[in-house]
């Protein structure tokens, strides 16, 4: 095995492209991590394009999105896929190795709605400002995809190309109490549909045994809804009041399709038809709306609403308020807090898994993207964030966040959080633990944070050692690694400030 | 809501209380500040913990005391509460219950004390931004209260026992805040103080005031309204010392009396070091007026050692982080030198006494503790339990009810909260309140709010 840097192991990929962007793109500061490449040292490098990008993440707790819990263990990216994880991983002599111990590794996170990511605001295939600042921080919060528009695309920061998964995300229908006469046009293309195929079917038996039989007319049908009925897409409504959800999974279950159910405001009054319909629900756990006074149903926004859909059978995908980042000081509510709008679902009694499933597999699902990212599995692509404790806890941060195998934000190497809880190996750690000495009470309160109590079972079954590890010991992540961490980083650490400076002069060319 | 109303109603009605036997557990026994609430009408039966009922004990896991200094966790311990107090709070090992007590076990769960939110805006009906002169001394946001309302009900559901009501920012002197009991539906009840502050906003928006005043003028014209309440109070000092001729009252400056005694303070929004600078150079250094810095955001932080000379409070929000910004090109805002946590920021200078504010509905009241976790998120060190206390007895302590609220000592008010784990934790929820000993809030007997 050897360490490389970043920025060495980009260097060996063809990127004429990003070369030319940074140079007019990339201000000093956001050339750090993601500028490579000198024409010399690509020369010298030459035998290595052929070779494979290996990535391995040693040592850290591997959280599957899936439930699954690793401890200890590795995983082996091979040219941007996930090509094993466990214990028993062999890392090739010629892998970059990151020591992981102590931190642990998710799915990176997906964002079913967002603007302002990909610094553009048009077709993700024509304009993309991969060094946008806003990726960078949607990166520090742990989302690397995001639709913008309704397209489905990757942070892949400094790549122009490979970003967009999918350009559909959604199909949207409307379908409210509000607008009969649409109401009446959806039914009725529904039905022409469904009784096309059901023709359609019957005409492929029939000429089995008559030549002559005449195969059914497409004309007329709607197309929306016959991919709806052929199950190849699942539409997508608008719909937050009890009226419109009911009218919704009603239509879903006459016909037999899986609806995508945006708002879903008073989802928990009508949970159990949403469950019936096989609804997935996109919702905004801190969404406050009084109840319609006027109607003698309970309704209205609850904090129990994700909880209860989930309870009732409905996938449940958590979105923020605000699907921006914003810097103007009002913290807790945008993109950039991601983590904590489901941690608001986990208050009102959604499971901590998901919890964490509303934020990676459930939204790729909502988007069909679910064959490639949301989950660690083998074969899916490496989209990884490392944290420093639990996901879902408040005081957690990214520490880095990877991209098809590639590492594309490394906390301390950004001036956004870098001073916060330094990483211990790095430049800006204290060089004394500041509570070191001190008799921090073995039982304070910030020790178990978890509220050990609540729905720990799911994802983190041993809640008491991990609360202890994250609560709050800043300087001491886990005790049994710390020494371990501090040995095995330290060349990528003493390594990265040169080559910052390296980037950072080239830029300035 | 009318069936709970009519719960709560039939509750308080059977507050048994023998008026004015507010004595026992408490130092001193009386109520210098007046944070007792107005018993309503004797009843034959008072809930267990409530004043005149029989004793309540609460058996917890946890039991966060936050007491502004010292080790401030008891594990596996009791509270007993009696007459709305507190009487014992203890090990399990060795309190004993005393019989008749009604036994409440939270189990797994923690108990604290309420949350304390000083710059709160949803505790009526909005009408509190008259912006009728630059300074308005004498305007009142307690005529604008609506208890129990269903916001501060909420709010209420998270946690939140007392809340600062305060007038807008309009003008420089916005009016006088008024402290209020949030569990509680009736304003005889809901009273702690009034008037509970005076609001000062410097810079910011006052300055889209009708005449759209600047900043030198704004401080004179503050400095100015300052030193004649100050004359009018001195008058009357005189007066009730020496006697002599009686001065006649007026209700543009009455504060002045209270603020000069230290019965009320000044609460400041304040925001930007250069006017937060005001608030200490002016008003705590020249005018010697009781003063906290509430609503301290963007880049007041970097007063914190200045704060901390002068033992000042230091509440913050609702902005938790600031970005400094460098270089020139930064027409957009963008450019940022690195983002900064404000509170983390006032710690790292040296500040002790930090608080949390939403100025609810900006943050809404029930993400109070929110503030907190996003404070520690970006910086703050909270291996002290430092957050807990941002939230309870450093602001109970800010508005002069340092001695009343804000933790779980003994002879203190019993404002108590059962919470499922860290307070500051977005998951943690709380499931059930009580307000000087009345259970105000229960999930276990009515839907969860929050």
């Amino acid at each position: 095995m050897h360490l490389r840097t970043n920025q060495q192991r980009r260097a060996s990929r063809p990127t004429w492209l990003l070369m030319a962007a940074s140079l007019f793109l990339a201000p000093t500061a956001f050339g750090v991590a993601s500028v490579d490449d000198e024409p010399a040292k690509e020369a010298g490098t030459e035998d290595e394009e052929d070779k494979e990008e290996i990535l391995a993440l040693v040592g850290g707790e591997i959280h599957t999105g899936l439930g699954g819990v690793l401890r200890d263990a590795t995983i082996l990216v091979r040219d941007g896929k996930i090509e094993a994880f466990g214990y028993d991983v062999d890392v090739p002599e010629e892998a970059e190795v990151v020591d992981v111990s102590g931190l642990r590794v998710y799915p990176g996170l997906i964002a079913v709605g967002s603007f302002g990511l990909f610094g553009s605001s048009g077709s993700l295939d024509d304009s993309v400002d991969p060094y946008n600042q806003n990726m960078t921080l949607a990166l520090a919060a742990g989302i690397t995809t995001a639709v913008e528009g309704n397209t489905v695309a990757k942070l892949k920061r400094g790549h122009v190309d490979g970003l967009v998964v999918n350009s559909s995300a959604f199909e949207s229908m409307s379908y409210s109490n509000g607008n009969p006469q649409g109401q009446l046009k959806v039914e009725a293309d529904l039905k022409g549909a469904a009784d096309y195929i059901r023709a359609y079917r019957a005409w492929e038996q029939e000429k089995k045994s008559n030549k002559e039989a005449k195969e059914p007319s497409k004309k007329g049908v709607d197309q929306q809804s016959l991919r709806v009925l052929r199950g190849e897409v699942r539409p997508r409504f608008n719909a937050d009041t009890r009226t419109d959800l009911l009218e919704v999974a009603r239509l879903a279950q006459r016909f037999g399709f899986r609806p995508i159910i945006n708002g879903c405001r008073e989802g928990w009054t009508v949970a159990d038809e949403l469950g019936r319909a096989g609804a997935t629900a996109i919702v905004t756990p801190r969404t406050r709306r009084p109840k319609d006074e006027s109607l003698l149903r309970e309704g209205g926004s609850s904090i129990e609403n994700a909880s209860i859909l989930y309870e009732h059978g409905v996938n449940v995908v958590v979105v923020p308020a605000s699907r921006g980042i914003s810097l103007g000081g009002i913290v807790g509510q945008d993109l950039l807090h991601l983590p904590v709008e489901a941690g608001f679902a986990i208050r009102g009694g959604l499971p901590e898994l998901a919890g964490l499933r509303s934020i990676t597999i459930e939204a790729a699902r909502v988007l069909g993207v679910d064959y490639r990212i949301g989950s660690i599995e083998l074969g899916k692509d490496a989209d990884l964030i490392v944290t420093d404790g639990d996901l879902l806890h408040y005081q957690t941060f990214v520490q880095w966040a990877i991209v098809d195998g590639e590492i594309v934000y490394d906390k301390q190497a950004e001036m956004f959080f870098a001073h916060i809880r330094p990483r211990p190996e790095t430049a800006l750690a204290p060089a004394e633990k500041m509570d070191s000495g001190e008799e921090a009470p073995a039982d304070a309160p910030e020790g178990d944070p978890e509220g050990d109590s609540e729905g720990d079972s799911e994802g983190d079954a041993e809640g008491d050692s991990e609360g202890d590890a994250e609560g709050g010991d800043d300087e001491k992540p886990v005790t049994d690694e710390t020494s371990g961490d501090g040995g095995g980083e330290e060349p990528e650490s003493s390594e990265e400030p040169e080559s910052s400076e390296e980037t950072a002069g080239e830029s300035g060319d | 809501m009318s069936e709970r109303t009519s719960t709560l109603r039939s509750l308080f009605a059977s507050a048994a209380v023998a008026a004015l036997s507010m004595v026992s557990a408490t130092a001193g026994g009386n109520d210098p500040l007046g944070v007792a609430p107005a018993p309503v009408k004797p009843a034959a039966t008072a809930k267990p913990g409530a004043e005149g009922g029989p004793g309540l004990a609460i058996r917890s896991s946890k039991i966060l005391t936050a007491e502004w200094q010292g080790r401030s966790v008891v594990n596996n311990g009791v509270v007993l509460v009696k007459d709305g107090r507190i009487e014992a709070v203890g090990s399990a090992a060795e309190t004993e219950i005393p019989e008749g007590y009604s036994v409440y076990d939270a189990g797994d769960d923690w108990v604290m004390p309420g949350l304390v939110e000083l710059h709160c805006h949803v505790a009526g009906a909005f009408g509190l931004n008259d912006t009728v002169y630059l300074t308005n001394p004498g305007v009142r946001a307690s005529s604008d209260v609506i208890a129990g309302n269903p916001l501060l009900r909420v709010g209420l559901a998270a946690g939140v026992t007392t809340a600062l009501y305060l007038p807008g920012s309009g003008t420089n002197i916005g009016g006088q805040g008024v402290l209020l009991r949030t569990g509680f539906e009736e304003y005889e009840r809901a009273i702690i103080r009034d008037p509970g502050s005076m609001k000062l906003a410097q810079a910011g928006n006052p300055e889209r005031w009708m005449l759209r005043p600047n900043r030198s003028f704004m401080n004179w014209h503050t400095r100015n309204t300052f030193k004649r309440g100050i004359a009018y109070a001195k008058e009357w000092e005189a007066y009730e010392k020496d006697g002599g001729a009686k001065p006649t009252i007026n209700p543009q400056f009455e504060i002045f009396r209270s603020l000069r005694k230290n019965e009320c303070q000044v609460s400041t929004h304040t925001q930007i070091y250069q006017v937060a600078l005001m608030t200490l150079t002016m008003v705590h250094d020249e005018l010697g007026i009781p003063v906290f810095i509430d609503h301290g955001t963007f880049d007041t932080w970097r007063l914190g050692a200045e704060v901390e000379k002068r033992e000042m409070f230091a509440i913050i929000g609702p902005r938790g982080i600031d970005v400094p910004t460098r270089g020139f090109i930064n027409w957009s805002g963008s450019n940022p030198e690195k983002i900064q946590g404000c509170v983390a920021g006032y710690q790292e200078m040296g500040t002790t006494r930090i608080g949390f504010n939403t100025d609810s509905p900006v943050i809404p009241q029930e993400e109070l503790q929110l503030q907190a976790a996003m404070g520690v998120r970006y910086g703050f060190d909270n291996k002290n339990m430092d957050a807990v206390r941002g939230l309870t007895i450093v602001p109970a302590m800010a508005c002069g009810l340092g001695d009343a609220i804000g933790s779980i000592e003994v002879g203190k008010i019993a404002d108590l909260l059962i919470i499922t784990g860290d307070p500051a934790d977005p998951r943690s929820h709380v499931k059930h309140v009580w307000q000087s000993g009345e259970s105000v809030y229960d999930t276990k007997e009515e839907p969860r709010l929050w």
